[in-house]
């Protein structure tokens, strides 16, 4: 069952605040801290009342508790069983992980059972060894905060040598691509690592030329005309950006998208997907970005 | 009733999720459905799963309530959240610290020895609780199930004890990653907890987390595909809201990452025939019987697939429709015959000369192309549907954009 109170929010805390009593620190201050970080905005009073008034029978009022080892639950099937489908993706072997200890489990899904159908075709190359390698030496310098000195291939497919300051690596299950969004000496920067031939961590520190600060994002805003269950369509479409909508009539919406500056191309031509049940008001710049294409597919 | 946090149903906020999150206009009155009482207490839980990404606008016809989510620079899915707060009851969690400590010392134990050790640990409190037998027995019971708790048979006792723990504390950057990435990653979400690392490597781009709250479906779904059972299922008409049962046997699940919607394709066992379910119009699955046809199934759904754009069935082979299109591709934009490559699925590019490429796919519904087909709006110079009709309304569409933006207004 995937809706249980073991998965729960509730039951980690708990576990959290046993550590600490078996340590012996635990405190009122420390449990509301512990409660904060770990459950929801309203679970302080609830958890910190059912401790006290001893409803859950597990820390007693001078913070100590009955329970002698520090709780750890064992995967349960419903974990074994997703692990063991996510052992049979091909992306899992940029992070190496050893599945031995899922032998005999059945997976929750296989790749018969789910199929994507509008992946982009030109994906990453997962099987490619030296890719496999680039990828573990940028993971481990984001993680550790480290430089790196990498070649890649520009447009014109030439060899060019980049120092940057990684911070991310950013998948797109669209492209089915990573790329790796890092500082450069000038500008934020996002290189596919599909280009990049060569990599490895840089010593010392990068000295940046100027202070590189990420781009405000940009907005949109269209008015939604609901025909052909326009409404539901566009804002599943654009779900996973943040936004707003307003009713502004019977059957219009007046929608506001935030996207990134670098992405305008894209959302121009996913918002022209929907044809006549957008209409695009603010800001001009974006609205005679539309016109210029339908002035041109007019005129071809 | 009054007001608790947590909740015994996943279904029961899945419908206030949804709206909050994917259209966010309504206003309180607008949630007609359910009475305003329950409206309220959704919206209070809600808001403390997922207050920091919670909005208000007050308006002349009362106050929005909204999520807005840039799932780009959220670093976990916050849907995640909505599914760890299931409800329980004092004794529940007090007997599953307790249990879990009495069986992970390595030994196994029978239920009665095992009541007889939750009483001593209780007894250092004022009123201790008490647990009989029976209970013991069904939690160790449910435990099994689970997968957390082992029995084994000592002549006519059965013992039991934990099984064995894994260290996962090595997988936090594959868990942050297929959490976010694959199918049911809340499970994902589940392990990550059980780990110390909060902090991911990785930050996500088109990432849809609206199937989030469709999860618990899913699963079903596929339990039933792996088990190859027929299910008893509950779905929403799109068109009418009303709620229809339909006996099907799932036979695999389509995914789109440009929408984040998952479909199921099933066997219609009234119909006879394969069918398109949208999973977020499920509200609920019962496992059947295993069926027998399943593999003759799943071998006429392969060979449908290969008329398939998006999630539309063609009904008969003879129904298939074919779109073409022509597209000019300038000098130097070499970067949209690239993009026809990447994202033409089932169907082809030829070059027709030096800066015309054409593009023709045979489907169930040409109509389904449109949408993608506009994306090269400004750059279509010829386009053909079997359908004439569908052919003059997407001409037709071209002019209303024109009209819309003060343009022209000639047909293309």
């Amino acid at each position: 069952m995937m809706f249980s109170e073991l998965y729960g929010a509730y039951y980690n805390t708990v576990a959290k605040l046993i550590e600490h009593a078996i340590d012996g620190n635990l405190t009122l201050d420390l449990m509301r801290e512990i409660i904060n970080s770990n459950a929801f905005s309203e679970s302080g009073w609830l958890i910190e009342d059912a401790i006290k008034t001893e409803r859950w029978q597990l820390i007693t009022q001078d913070w100590k508790t009955p329970v002698t080892c520090k709780p750890v639950m064992p995967l349960t099937e419903l974990e074994k069983s997703w692990l063991k489908a996510i052992s049979l993706d091909e992306r899992v072997k940029l992070f190496g992980v050893d599945f031995g200890f899922l032998e005999g489990v059945e997976p929750l899904f296989t790749s018969e059972d789910i199929r994507i159908y509008d992946q982009y075709l030109d994906g990453d190359n997962y099987s490619d060894a030296g890719y496999i390698e680039r990828f573990k030496i940028i993971l481990e310098a984001v993680k550790k905060g480290l430089p790196l000195e990498i070649v890649m291939l520009n447009r014109r497919g030439e060899e060019i040598l980049r120092y940057v300051q990684p911070k991310k690596i950013e998948y797109s299950p669209k492209d089915d691509k990573f790329r790796l969004i890092a500082r450069g000496l000038r500008s934020f920067e996002t290189i596919n690592l599909q280009k990049i031939t060569s990599c490895k961590i840089k010593d010392g520190k990068l000295r940046f030329e100027r202070r590189t600060q990420k781009e405000e994002p940009s907005f949109v805003t269209f008015e939604l005309y609901d025909e052909r269950k326009a409404l539901e369509r566009v804002l599943l479409h654009f779900a996973h950006l943040k936004k707003k909508t307003v009713q502004t009539g019977d059957n219009t919406y007046l929608v506001t998208i935030y996207y990134d500056k670098f992405d305008e191309t894209e959302i121009l031509i996913r918002i022209l997907s929907f044809g006549p049940m957008i209409k695009v008001t603010a800001p001009d710049k974006f609205v005679e970005l539309v016109k210029e294409r339908l002035i041109k597919q007019l005129e071809i | 009733m009054a007001y608790k946090e947590l909740v015994k149903s996943f279904e029961k906020i899945r419908m206030y999720m949804r709206d909050f999150y994917v259209y966010g206009f309504k206003t309180r009155n607008d949630f007609n459905k359910k009475s305003l009482r329950s409206y309220d207490d959704e919206k209070r839980r809600i808001e403390s799963y997922l207050g920091n990404y919670m909005y208000f606008e007050s308006s002349s016809d009362g106050k929005r309530v909204f999520l807005s989510i840039d799932s780009r620079e959220a670093v976990h899915n916050p849907l995640f959240k909505a599914w760890k707060a299931k409800s329980f009851t004092d004794g529940d969690i007090t007997l599953h610290f307790i249990l879990c400590d009495i069986l992970s010392k390595g030994v196994s134990m029978s239920p009665v020895d095992i009541v007889a050790e939750v009483d001593r640990y209780l007894s250092v409190f004022e009123k201790p609780m008490t647990f009989d037998e029976s209970t013991v027995r069904k939690k160790l019971k449910e435990y099994e199930k689970t997968g957390i708790v082992v029995s084994e048979k000592q002549s006519r006792k059965t013992l039991y004890r934990m099984a064995e723990c894994t260290d996962i504390s090595h997988m936090t950057d594959m868990l942050n990653f297929f959490a976010e990435a694959s199918p049911l990653g809340v499970i994902g979400s589940f392990l990550l907890d059980k780990t110390q690392e909060k902090k991911t490597s990785f930050s996500f781009k088109h990432h849809y987390i609206t199937a989030t709250m469709d999860c618990g479906i899913l699963y079903r779904l596929l339990c039933a595909i792996h088990e190859r059972k027929s299910c008893e299922t509950q779905i929403v008409s799109a068109k009418t809201g009303a709620e229809y049962a339909y006996s099907i046997v799932p036979l695999r699940v389509l995914w789109s990452v440009q929408s984040g919607r998952y479909y199921c394709m099933g066997y219609n066992n009234l119909r006879h025939r394969i069918e398109t379910y949208r999973i977020d119009h499920i509200t609920d699955v019962k496992k059947g019987d295993v069926s027998p046809d399943f593999d003759k199934y799943r071998t006429r759904l392969a060979n449908i697939e290969k008329h398939m754009w998006g999630a539309s069935v063609p009904i008969a082979k003879d129904k298939l429709q074919t779109v073409s299109f022509t597209l000019f591709v300038n000098e130097g934009e070499e970067y949209i015959i690239r993009r026809l490559e990447r994202e033409k699925r089932c169907g082809s590019i030829e070059q027709v000369d030096e800066n015309h490429y054409k593009f023709t796919a045979t489907v169930a519904d040409e109509w389904e192309l449109t949408p993608w087909i506009r994306t090269f709006i400004c750059r279509i110079t010829n386009i053909s549907f079997s359908d004439k009709e569908n052919e003059k309304r997407f001409k037709n569409d071209i002019a209303a954009m024109c009209t819309l933006y003060g343009i022209g207004g000639e047909k293309v």
